[in-house]
């Protein structure tokens, strides 16, 4: 018995400093946010009141709102989409002998790049007079190439096409360990039994890493709902808010309209987002993920 | 494939030549990839500026320094509590961990900003060193590795009357290098790059980081693309250098944790 408290002492001392911080600069912040949110706090003007639920009504009369949220949907498409792509690349690559190292690191090599800077580059790429990516499109015959940022329809899409390339590296990463760990007697009786490439692809190999790829749509999605930096850096969220995401309509009503209650109001609905997705992952996943 | 690979850091190549190229060639068609003459003159201007990228990158070694090193210290303390000493209570406490991973950095910035403004760090680098100490990440990481990590090398020590601290300090971190590296580089790839918290809680252009520092450029220079390009070059330059000497390490220890997750 003296023993175990003994133990348990010492593993609260370890664990405590962390914890600490971890109480001080989440759950904290998290209850009082919690609290926030029935209240019309502003920055500018430190008297709040009560609310209760009026942040919420607001909400599901409030336009901009409605089209966070379409954004954010078109926006999450990106990562499916990179998936795939990422999948293929990985197969070719586990193959290919040659300079895997050296092609690993260049398709990883947007994920550890500063957002700022993929933000400039790609706002001079996808200029839509003059800009490289629309004098391709012009030089393969195409009169009338997309306004890319410029326009309300096409500028969500623009920022899909950037998160694309943007995450493809990690999911090849991950897709490229979990093909490793498929064993060689397997793609052996698979050769023997003469399986067509498709086949062993589309039978084998694919449901043998549908974890892996359940793991990385539910992370995937996961982070791409916290991110904003990127969007604010390219477009703030404009042109008429047609790329302003829920985690940057959440940022701009808090740091630039200093609704600091209503902002709490659209991060908790974020954060039910999140929690969906992430039931989804706990609940979901025995039905199509073969282990 | 190479050819693939190629697609992918072609904005890349082309930022860096663009950084070097006269003004009057950013746009031209075909792209010229390689410019008639350099022209330095646009990174003279990033460095030696009113607003130098050497400001930005002192604030943003400093912050991201000690930052990962209070990460990695207070993470592989945590980890070693989660993984090597059984408690009542210990896994109900890291299941509370795992469920703070959900909550969006957004339902926390008002509340931090309120808080910090209060506390008088708010507007000072203490505001991105503080938090980044404690990583959920880390905990989580490190503690996979160390369940790794046979049971009969540490119990040998306690057997011997080595207390859990010799035993963390003298025989789990020794053992742990290559894990707690994979650590150290991820985080500091995040913290070089974090833009938003710098966004959130810095104002004062003598803070800045150099995320914020880039944004400043564009701000001020928004019709200067070489600029805008030797700017976004200087920023990532020290993540380049960081992933060439890590690849392996940040490679293994994304998909360590992940496959194994």
């Amino acid at each position: 018995m003296k023993w175990h408290r003994k133990e348990k002492i010492a593993g609260l001392l370890f664990i405590a400093p962390n914890l600490l911080g971890i109480l001080l600069f989440f759950v904290i912040p998290a209850l009082f946010s919690l609290g926030m949110m029935f209240t019309d706090y502003k920055f500018a003007n430190p008297k709040y009141h009560f609310v209760g639920l009026d942040n919420f009504k607001k909400l599901f009369t409030d336009d901009i709102f409605y089209t966070s949220l379409k954004n954010t949907t078109i926006f999450l498409a990106a990562v499916p989409v990179s998936l795939v792509i990422a999948f293929v690349i990985a197969l070719l690559l586990n193959r290919s002998v040659y300079l895997k190292g050296l092609l690993r690191a260049m398709f990883f090599m947007p994920y550890i790049t500063s957002g700022v800077a993929i933000a400039f580059v790609w706002m001079l790429l996808f200029q839509p007079t003059e800009g490289p990516v629309n004098n391709f499109l012009r030089g393969i015959g195409i009169a009338n190439p997309p306004g890319w940022f410029s326009t309300t329809d096409t500028s969500m899409y623009a920022i899909d096409i950037i998160w694309v390339w943007f995450i493809l590296g990690y999911n090849m990463i991950i897709y490229l360990a979990a093909l490793q760990e498929i064993s060689e007697e397997l793609i052996e009786a698979a050769r023997i039994d003469g399986a067509r490439k498709w086949t062993y692809i589309t039978r084998i190999v694919w449901p043998l890493v549908s974890p892996t790829t359940f793991l990385l749509l539910v992370t995937g999605l996961i982070m791409s709902l916290k991110t904003f930096g990127i969007i604010q850096a390219i477009t703030q969220g404009g042109p008429s808010n047609s790329t302003t995401i829920v985690s940057l309509y959440v940022y701009r009503t808090a740091f630039s309209y200093y609704e600091m209650g209503y902002a709490s109001a659209v991060s908790w609905v974020l954060f039910a987002i999140i929690l969906a997705i992430t039931l989804l992952q706990w609940f979901g996943q025995k039905k199509w993920v073969h282990y | 494939m190479f050819g693939l690979g190629l697609l992918t850091i072609l904005p890349f190549l082309w930022m860096i030549v663009t950084s070097v190229k006269s003004p009057s060639e950013v746009f031209v068609y075909p792209i010229k990839w390689i410019p008639d003459h350099l022209v330095w003159e646009h990174h003279v201007k990033v460095w030696t500026g009113k607003q130098s990228f050497a400001l930005y990158y002192m604030n943003s070694l400093k912050i991201s320094i000690v930052g990962v090193l209070g990460a990695t210290l207070l993470s592989a303390c945590a980890a070693y509590g989660f993984s090597r000493i059984e408690f009542r209570g210990r896994d109900a406490l890291f299941l509370f961990y795992l469920s703070m991973m959900m909550i969006p950095p957004q339902v926390l910035f008002v509340p931090k900003f309120v808080l910090f403004d209060w506390a008088g760090i708010y507007n000072t680098h203490w505001a991105l060193i503080l938090p980044s100490w404690f990583s959920i990440f880390g905990v989580f990481m490190l503690r996979q590795f160390f369940i790794g990590i046979p049971r009969e090398m540490t119990e040998a020590a306690f057997i011997d009357g080595a207390g859990h601290f010799k035993i963390f300090w003298r025989l789990m971190l020794p053992l742990s290098k290559p894990a707690l590296a994979t650590f150290m580089i991820i985080d500091f790839s995040w913290q070089w790059n974090d833009y938003e918290n710098a966004l959130v809680f810095l104002t004062d252009r003598k803070l800045y980081t150099v995320p914020l520092g880039m944004q400043n450029f564009i701000l001020e220079n928004n019709i200067d693309y070489n600029g805008m390009m030797a700017a976004a070059t200087a920023g990532i330059i020290p993540m380049l250098l960081v992933f060439i000497a890590g690849q392996k390490f940040i490679i293994q220890g994304l998909s360590g944790s992940a496959v194994k997750g």
